[in-house]
């Protein structure tokens, strides 16, 4: 019973619950670090261990802390896990670092994060709490890879930095394609963001509004 | 009850928050120190990579030369004369606090083996400081490449400088007019081939007029320093490079 109740809090927030297309939350940070897959899959398990190890702290404190500071207590484990990762995302992916420039230390703003800890964390057992943050940290994760590969395929005619769209293919090169310029620029990070929501809903009759 | 009002009391609060800042601050300051040394070797590393992309030797993330054997460096004082007992990791570690360095009058100078040289620059943009690196072919005149990087700019205006389109545009400029010294300008509207200085200007960035500003005075004020050197190793008269030097100084 327990095993099953705990497997839905990490896949509840794949889809039915998707912290990105459902509850729109963390929209800012997936419109600015998909414009390729490898900053978006970093940022993706940044934030996934941000909120795991945050629900996790936060669970474990949830009977000692002071309510009455208890949302400053919750920047400060979160900041700290911030800070934490962008020092081992500087020493060991410096490239992926730069990229994703001050976007890393704004995951401590990052809504999804404080909603989880405030809403799931403070109530239920660390164990529940930590698979909780995983698995709102890989629903919001999911969607900024889905909508990076799009950009990066349509935008830079490549995945992971590897050309797929043959060279030959270019009108640079006698071709008859072109790379959607579009696509590097946020608004089309909206718009994909937009589709997949689309989609999402259409096969999700439950999500509709009556 | 009695533990409950303790936990709601202000000694509750107050030793629960400095117990919390301590560990918190105990926690950072260990990861901070014990991974500085590998993010210090990053950096290292990106200043190296830097240099040989300005020299063309480094390019879609691949360096084509290694740094250590194709890149010497040292350092000139105010006169244009090389200080003896400065190594090149000393000239490297130079990069790391360039605006002290220049205060110091100790210029960092790197040679390629192929004789062409590199001059660090830095500066202020729009937001934040910005640097670069300028490869000169052997005569110290002509532009072979350069590379420029900011720490803030706006994404998309000002940060274009450090793209590979923007850059290309400086090679194949001068920075000597005969022998007067005037550095490379970046013109608001974009650089006219008609125009008679058009070896001296590139494009200024559109939306980006002042990170574009930025970069000018960067180039006239670092490349300057270098000066002495450049008479020193080349055949520019010395007097011409006073007569621009003062001129400078009254411009601004």
């Amino acid at each position: 019973m327990s095993n099953v109740k705990n497997l839905k809090y990490l896949t509840g927030p794949l889809s039915a619950n998707n912290p990105v297309i459902v509850q729109i939350l963390g929209i800012c940070s997936a419109l600015a670090v998909t414009v390729k897959l490898k900053p978006a899959i970093v940022m993706g398990l940044s934030v996934m261990v941000v909120t795991a190890f945050a629900n996790l702290v936060m669970s474990l404190l949830r009977k000692s802390v002071p309510m009455r500071i208890r949302i400053i207590v919750q920047l400060v484990v979160i900041a700290t896990l911030v800070i934490l990762v962008d020092q081992f995302l500087k020493a060991y992916v410096y490239d992926v670092s730069k990229q994703l420039s001050v976007y890393v230390g704004l995951i401590i703003t990052n809504c999804i994060i404080m909603g989880r800890v405030e809403a799931f964390a403070l109530g239920n057992k660390p164990w529940a709490s930590f698979l909780d943050g995983i698995g709102n940290g890989l629903g919001y994760g999911s969607i900024l890879v889905a909508v990076a590969f799009f950009r990066e395929l349509f935008g830079s005619g490549q995945l992971l930095g590897f050309q797929v769209i043959p060279q030959s293919w270019y009108a640079s090169e006698g071709g008859f394609y072109y790379n959607n310029g579009l696509m590097l620029f946020p608004p089309m990070a909206l718009i994909i963001v937009g589709c997949i929501i689309w989609a999402h809903r259409s096969f999700n009759k439950d999500l509709q509004e009556k | 009850m009695a533990t409950n009002k303790f936990k709601n009391g202000n000694l509750y609060i107050i030793i629960y928050s400095v117990v919390m800042v301590v560990v918190v601050a105990v926690l950072l300051s260990v990861t901070a120190m014990s991974l500085q040394s590998r993010q210090n070797a990053n950096v290292l590393n990106e200043k190296k990579n830097a240099i040989l992309q300005s020299l063309g030797k480094f390019e879609n993330g691949v360096a084509t030369e290694d740094y250590d054997t194709f890149v010497d460096a040292f350092a000139v004082d105010a006169d244009g004369n090389v200080i003896e007992g400065i190594g090149p990791d000393a000239v490297i570690d130079m990069l790391f606090d360039l605006k002290g360095a220049i205060e110091n009058k100790t210029y960092p100078v790197f040679k390629s083996a192929d004789g062409r040289f590199v001059f660090p620059v830095t500066g202020n943009g729009l937001w934040d400081v910005i640097w670069g690196y300028v490869a000169l072919e052997a005569d110290l005149n002509t532009i072979s490449g350069i590379a420029l990087d900011h720490k803030g700019e706006t994404p998309g205006l000002g940060a274009e400088i450090a793209t590979p389109k923007h850059q290309a545009l400086y090679k194949g400029k001068k920075i000597f007019e005969g022998t007067e010294f005037v550095s490379v300008t970046l013109v608001k509207g974009g650089a006219k081939p008609s125009s008679p200085s058009f070896v001296h200007e590139v494009d200024a960035i559109t939306g980006g007029t002042k990170t574009s500003d930025g970069v000018t005075a960067m180039l006239k004020d670092c490349l300057k320093n270098y000066l002495p050197y450049i008479v020193a190793e080349t055949s520019i008269p010395e007097p011409a490079e006073e007569e621009s030097e003062s001129e400078e100084l009254s411009n601004e």
